[in-house]
């Protein structure tokens, strides 16, 4: 899932000082399971809000919602008529449904309340860590499913660089050596050989941005032609 | 604790937005403890005091 | 305002302890704050943060959790 963070509330205060009316739009995919911007983020939010500004006798209309998904346009659309009522919308999506949120309203501001930190798992409860760079070109077949380039610092692709201790990276005792989880993988699985396989060259003009897909068996035009 | 952390996440809300995070508290106690409930009771009404009225309150009030 | 400040304190309490402590406290003709509103729940496990925020959000001076 995508992993983000809620911006601390000074900064989304800041952000929305000059509104007097607003929406709280959350999303009810990645960003709520990671307890960032789903349901009760924006009601806890909202309900925030409210009180900062009667605290400060100000006078603002705070509205909520939640969608299935702001990165799918069919779920904005249902929306976009409450969102039209205000003044501008905090959305508490990834940055990608915030930018399709703010393409659908188009002259209206749209304010995003997380940073989008990584793609990643639910390590422990509360606990989320990163596992994939989107890096287009998927080597996790020779690395026992533990990702060098998302969980090295270095993205390492031909073993360790001598800086690993008692399984830690160099970079904070905190973090474990990919290639350390890699080798005891490797291990569990009898493939220690593959370590003594040499990696070629990681083709990284795969991950030209922005990226684009396109799935031909999908295109409006398409279906409509098998129709005819 | 779930509730535990729960009134941990709001005192650090209340914190954001400039209301004192004393005004909530948790307290852990038995079926049994008669004597520590009314004690909870007269410490938050007591801090209630000494932070005196919630400024969210006046509008109500008047 | 010329009264003096009396404060509303809001109680959530589980029913199968702070409750029953609330109710052993009131059988066993203890006194305690007479501006404490009790409300009981299945299990403080039910709190959540947003009811301790509008707790005070509707007027309340302080919240506190009981079980």
């Amino acid at each position: 899932m995508i992993v983000g963070e809620r911006k601390p509330f000074e900064e989304i205060q800041e952000r929305v000082k000059d509104y007097k009316s607003l929406l709280v739009l959350g999303c009810g995919t990645c960003v709520s399971v990671c307890m960032a911007g789903g349901e009760k983020e924006v009601e806890l939010l909202a309900s925030q809000l409210r009180m900062a500004a009667q605290l400060k006798n100000g006078n603002v209309k705070i509205e909520e919602a939640t969608i299935q998904r702001q990165c799918d346009r069919e779920y904005i659309e249902p929306i976009l008529e409450k969102a039209r009522g205000v003044e501008a919308v905090l959305s508490l999506a990834c940055g990608a449904g915030v930018q399709l949120v703010a393409d659908m309203l188009e002259t209206q501001p749209v304010v995003p309340g997380l940073n989008t930190r990584f793609i990643g798992v639910a390590e422990a409860e509360g606990v989320w860590s990163e596992r994939c760079r989107a890096c287009g070109n998927c080597l996790l077949a020779d690395y026992g499913g533990i990702c060098p380039i998302a969980r090295c610092p270095k993205g390492l692709v031909n073993g360790q660089c001598g800086g690993q201790k008692e399984g830690k990276c160099e970079t904070s005792t905190e973090r474990d050596c990919a290639w350390a989880l890699i080798y005891e993988r490797l291990s569990k699985q009898g493939r220690l050989d593959k370590m003594e396989e040499l990696a070629p060259l990681k083709d990284y003009s795969v991950q030209l941005h922005p990226a684009k897909q396109v799935n031909e068996a999908y295109l409006k035009g398409e279906i409509e032609a098998v129709h005819q | 604790m779930r509730a535990k952390k729960r009134v941990k996440q709001a005192k650090k809300l209340l914190e954001e937005i400039g209301l004192e995070p004393d005004r909530v508290e948790m307290y852990n106690l038995g079926a049994s403890d008669a004597p520590m409930f009314a004690s909870a009771c007269n410490e938050m009404t007591q801090r209630a005091r000494d932070l005196g009225p919630n400024p969210l309150r006046k509008e109500k009030a008047g | 305002m010329g009264e003096p400040f009396e404060p509303k304190v809001v109680a959530f309490c589980c029913h199968y302890c702070a409750y029953s402590a609330a109710d052993l406290a009131g059988s066993m003709r203890m006194e305690y704050s007479p501006n404490v509103r009790i409300v009981k729940l299945e299990c403080t496990g039910k709190v959540d943060t947003i009811h301790l925020l509008q707790a005070l959000a509707e007027g309340a001076d302080a919240a506190f959790v009981a079980g």
